[in-house]
């Protein structure tokens, strides 16, 4: 069943990939193949192998519990607040918010979490910060 | 003798305590940066070109410590491979195949010393060949236009079926996958935007990093979220890190596949735009069609398809210096940072490097040589601290590979965009491993895809439309059968291949 | 183009001794590309150079900012970084194509102040040396004969510079479609020039730099350069003007900064940067690096960096590359 929803949306993807490839604008310059035709390949391609997903589909792998679920879609969550607060809150902070998190999550103790979250940022802020010199992202605190 | 005496005076001029001492640290930081996901050869030179100017080394110590850097990060990106199933970088990705399920039959030891040796095998012989036929493998270079590179191309895609033996259909659904994913950007042969819908970030494209990171990596994450507490066999982690020097029989067994893989790695290297994943791939695949063409032990820990991708990629990484060397062609990302180091020191690789600045060259290759030697010697004692990573509580570990993908993503751009990018491809790597559907297809597309789309475009532009120009070449010819081959062998042995899984069907599945 | 983590920071500092009131400290300068190319050159030169004369207080930080051939960098400098009286942004040729060509979504030429250009590199058709083309006559005629016999490679995107050179040149020579020239795009000048080295394309377009090497070697021969006079140091090639084609390809570099930064920073910038370009370091490197003097400053490049849009504007209209 698992292979049978994954070919529907592969199916839909392929119809919006190949969609997306026939409003490519046309340029001032065609040459013989064109922007489109390889596009439009790999979207027959990937119909094709849904449409065997659903004709043949494997046996269904094991899926986690409505509760392991939304432990991995929290982590997803953490992850994109994440991406979206670095630039705002800074290296150190975010780092040691979602190292924290994720410890905590993956087994840790509530205080070796916080403990893990703070040693992690500080370490790699030092490794790459201080020891390669890159540029990491400065929050409110200078840093 | 020619070649031993110029051999001797570059060495003469690397031989001194403080190139010695160079390029250990060259070699240590590379194999650091090399084993970090997100952080590869590229990343590493380019990372140490304004510490090493800043510290105001001269030209003979500069490319003393680039090469070890860009060595050390060749063997370091096995160590995750091997030991997380997390490529360091994207020529590493081979190695995850079966040097993870080594490492999870307790044979992590074996595997990296056995991979330690792989990579300074593939890395030695290239730079021998490098040294004595750089000027005539550049001929080799010039003989590909780009119906040539366009057979090349495909026979990468033809082989991948024979790399996953079990359903082929999701196998060329991911590699389907990354080649839609590499077509988004700008089209350099029409100048429009594919797939970009106006913004901005993606008219570059996407980074392959970005993609490899998020699948594997960040993936590697959910799933360990996914089986806490389960009890399953993931979370147990491993208790035995194995021998830290792979027996010698193992090493026997394997010396047929350092031979061909060398020569497969090299010639990929020499090509540009083919480079060191392509020779991972092409060595891997080709050795699993020789040694084992039923699928029995492949994929499931075989210390040759440990070998093969290792001598591989290394091979291919001394390849990929002769088009740079010589004609000024960086045939990888890592080579265009190389390129640029050289020229800041005011060395302009060319046809005329080898006759005008010989000492140059035989200083790079003599820095190879120091390089390579150092780093097999610091890499088989550390065999037992690498291996240790495993023994370390995933409750640490894990947001430890997590926030260090981050850290080197948010580095290249210095946006969000790309970050949450990743996260996507993290999700997307989740799914595609609980249904079975292969990752490394998916990067091999994303690597590949453009390169091969925009030859079979270049040389349709170049006939005015004549197709047959793509078989317009003995070479062409050639390459076509090869790809051929490479499809339809595994089909006839397709048949054998199902007996074989039908034996093995308690097994877990692994390969992924 | 592979993107690569950005290098930043040029460490173990030669900290001055006094640091004077006036310097700019915590200076930056964004590189809108990885490690390696014609920005993140420039941006490096910079940022030693001004150090070493002592015309800033301690290092310029360098940032890569990679995405959309700049894009990504002008749409953060207009948008987030509008104010920032400490922060350069490497420009050249790429930029202004891109500008002229609306490449970068919503962004006009006005959105930033153009701060200086200091230095350009002459673009080049070259043959290889085993090609029956003797000068540019000849293979001007050849496309007049037919459009299609001939094929050029070049490092960049059709549509972009090295593919502009050649689209001018058709138009100069009065080919009825310039459209109808074959131009192969290839993701690097050295990519390219081996294709013509094996000899599956007729020419090559790209900038000096790149075919020297190859020139001095007698693999390929330069047929025009596309500069005003001959270049000083290499004045053996012709230029496509002397052979009738009134055809130029300077592919300048130099620096833009943020609109918001009030006048006098500007003009603080604007006088840092011309002693740096006078200083005998930069000089050498220049020189090193086959790059000619085209020194503009102040409203000199800005008025210059207009005129360059405007041009590069007018030619993509009148070919249809551009509505």
């Amino acid at each position: 069943m698992s292979d049978r929803i994954m070919g529907g949306i592969g199916l839909a993807l392929a119809a919006f990939y190949i969609w997306a490839a026939t409003i490519i604008p046309e340029s001032f310059m065609a040459d013989v193949v064109g922007p489109a035709t390889f596009p439009i390949i790999i979207g027959v391609i990937i119909a094709i192998c849904s449409v065997w997903f659903i004709l043949r589909p494997d046996p269904d792998p094991v899926w986690p519990s409505l509760n392991r679920l939304a432990e991995i879609g929290f982590a997803i969550a953490v992850c994109l607040l994440y991406a979206i607060l670095l630039p705002k809150l800074g290296f150190l902070i975010c780092t040691a918010l979602a190292a924290g998190y994720m410890s905590w999550r993956l087994g840790g103790t509530p205080v070796g979490a916080v403990l893990t979250g703070i040693g992690l940022s500080v370490g790699i802020w030092v490794v790459f910060k201080l020891v390669l010199g890159l540029s990491l992202a400065v929050g409110p605190l200078g840093i | 003798m020619e070649f031993l005496s110029s051999l001797g005076v570059g060495f003469d001029a690397a031989l001194t305590f403080s190139n010695l001492g160079i390029a250990l640290i060259g070699a240590f930081l590379g194999t650091m940066m090399g084993a970090l996901p997100g952080l590869g050869p590229a990343n590493g030179v380019a990372i140490l070109i304004p510490i090493a100017f800043s510290i105001g080394l001269g030209p003979l110590p500069s490319l003393i410590l680039m090469t070890s850097v860009y060595y050390g990060a060749m063997y370091g990106g096995r160590i995750s491979s091997i030991l997380l199933n997390i490529p360091g970088d994207e020529p590493a990705m081979m190695t995850c195949l079966d040097g993870y399920p080594m490492a999870r039959k307790g044979m992590a030891g074996e595997a990296l010393s056995l991979s330690g040796i792989a990579s300074f095998i593939g890395a030695i012989f290239a730079t021998i060949g490098l040294a004595l036929l750089a000027p005539q493998l550049v001929k080799i270079a010039l003989l590909f236009g780009p119906a040539e590179y366009f057979a090349l191309f495909t026979i990468a895609f033809a082989t991948l079926g024979g790399i996953s033996s079990t359903n082929q259909a999701k196998a060329a659904f991911a590699a389907a996958v990354g080649l839609a994913i590499a077509m988004i950007g700008v089209d350099t042969q029409t100048g429009v935007q594919r797939f970009t819908f106006g913004e901005v970030h993606l008219f570059d494209g996407i980074d392959f990093l970005i993609a490899i990171v998020g699948l594997f990596a960040l993936s590697e994450v959910f799933i360990f979220l996914e089986h806490r507490g389960s009890g399953d066999h993931k979370e147990q982690g491993i208790t035995s890190i194995g021998r830290v020097l792979a027996p010698w029989s193992m090493i026997r067994s394997c010396i047929p596949t350092f031979g061909r893989s060398t020569v497969i790695g090299f010639l990929a290297g020499v090509l540009p735009g083919a480079g060191a994943s392509l020779g991972s791939f092409l060595s891997y695949s080709v050795e699993k069609q020789i040694v084992d063409p039923t699928g029995k032990t492949f994929g499931k820990g075989d210390p040759r398809g440990v070998a093969a991708p290792e001598v591989g990629n290394n091979a291919a990484a001394g390849g990929a210096l002769v088009p740079m060397l010589a004609l000024g062609v960086p045939g990888s990302g890592t080579t265009a940072v190389l390129l640029a180091v050289l020229l800041s020191l005011n060395i302009t690789p060319g046809p005329l490097l080898f006759s005008q600045n010989p000492d140059v060259v035989w200083g790079l290759i003599a820095a190879l040589f120091i390089a390579n030697v150092m780093l097999l010697i610091l890499n088989i004692p550390l065999v037992g601290l690498f291996s240790r990573v495993l023994l370390v509580p995933v409750h640490i570990l894990m947001p430890l590979v997590a926030m260090v993908s981050f850290v080197g993503i948010y580095g290249i751009s210095g946006s969000s965009f790309d970050l949450i990018l990743m996260v996507i491809f993290g999700v997307v790597g989740w799914l595609f491993r609980k249904l079975d559907i292969p990752l490394v297809p998916v990067i091999l597309g994303i690597l590949l895809g453009n390169e091969m789309e925009v030859n079979l475009r270049r040389a349709m532009t170049l006939s005015d439309g004549d197709w047959l120009t793509l078989v317009g070449s003995p070479l062409s010819i050639t390459l076509w059968a090869l790809a051929i081959i490479g499809f339809v062998a595994p089909m006839i042995f397709g048949r054998k291949v199902k007996r074989a899984i039908a034996e093995e069907s308690d097994e877990i599945a692994v390969g992924d | 183009m592979i993107r690569i983590l950005s290098a930043a920071v040029l460490a173990a500092v030669t900290a001055l001794p006094v640091a004077a009131q006036d310097k700019p400290s915590n200076t930056e300068c964004i590189a809108p590309a990885a490690p390696g190319g014609g920005w993140d050159f420039i941006c490096r030169t910079v940022a030693k150079v001004l150090r070493d004369e002592g015309l800033i207080d301690g290092t310029m930080q360098v940032t890569n900012m990679t995405g959309g051939g700049g894009g990504v960098a002008y749409a953060h400098v207009v948008s987030k970084r509008n104010e920032d009286e400490k922060l350069l942004i490497a420009a050249s040729n790429g930029t202004t194509t891109r500008l002229a060509q609306g490449a970068f979504p919503g962004a006009t030429e006005d959105d930033v102040r153009w701060l200086a250009s200091f230095g350009a590199e002459y673009g080049v058709i070259a043959v290889a040396a085993d090609s029956e083309i003797d000068d540019l006559p000849e293979l001007v005629e050849m496309m007049k004969a037919d459009p299609r016999s001939v094929s050029f490679a070049g490092g960049s995107a059709v549509g972009g510079y090295d593919h502009l050179k050649i689209l001018k040149l058709a138009k100069v020579a009065e080919l009825e479609d310039v459209r109808q020239v074959k131009y192969v795009a290839f993701s690097g000048g050295g990519e390219a020039m081996t294709q013509v080295l094996g000899g599956s394309i007729t020419a090559f377009s790209g900038d000096f730099s790149e075919v020297r090497g190859f020139v001095e070697a007698g693999d390929m021969r330069i047929v025009a350069v596309l500069s005003p006079e001959r270049l000083e140091q290499f004045d053996q090639f012709p230029t496509a003007i002397e052979q009738g084609y009134d055809v130029t390809g300077p592919n300048w570099r130099g620096l833009y900064v943020p609109k918001g930064i009030s006048d006098e920073t500007y003009d603080a910038w604007n006088q840092a940067i011309q002693k740096m370009v006078a200083s005998e370091e930069f000089q050498k490197i220049r020189a090193d690096q086959g790059i000619e003097a085209l020194d503009l400053f102040g409203a000199d490049a800005d008025k210059f960096v207009h005129e360059n849009v405007a041009e590069i504007r007018a030619l993509s209209k009148e070919i249809g590359l551009i509505q």
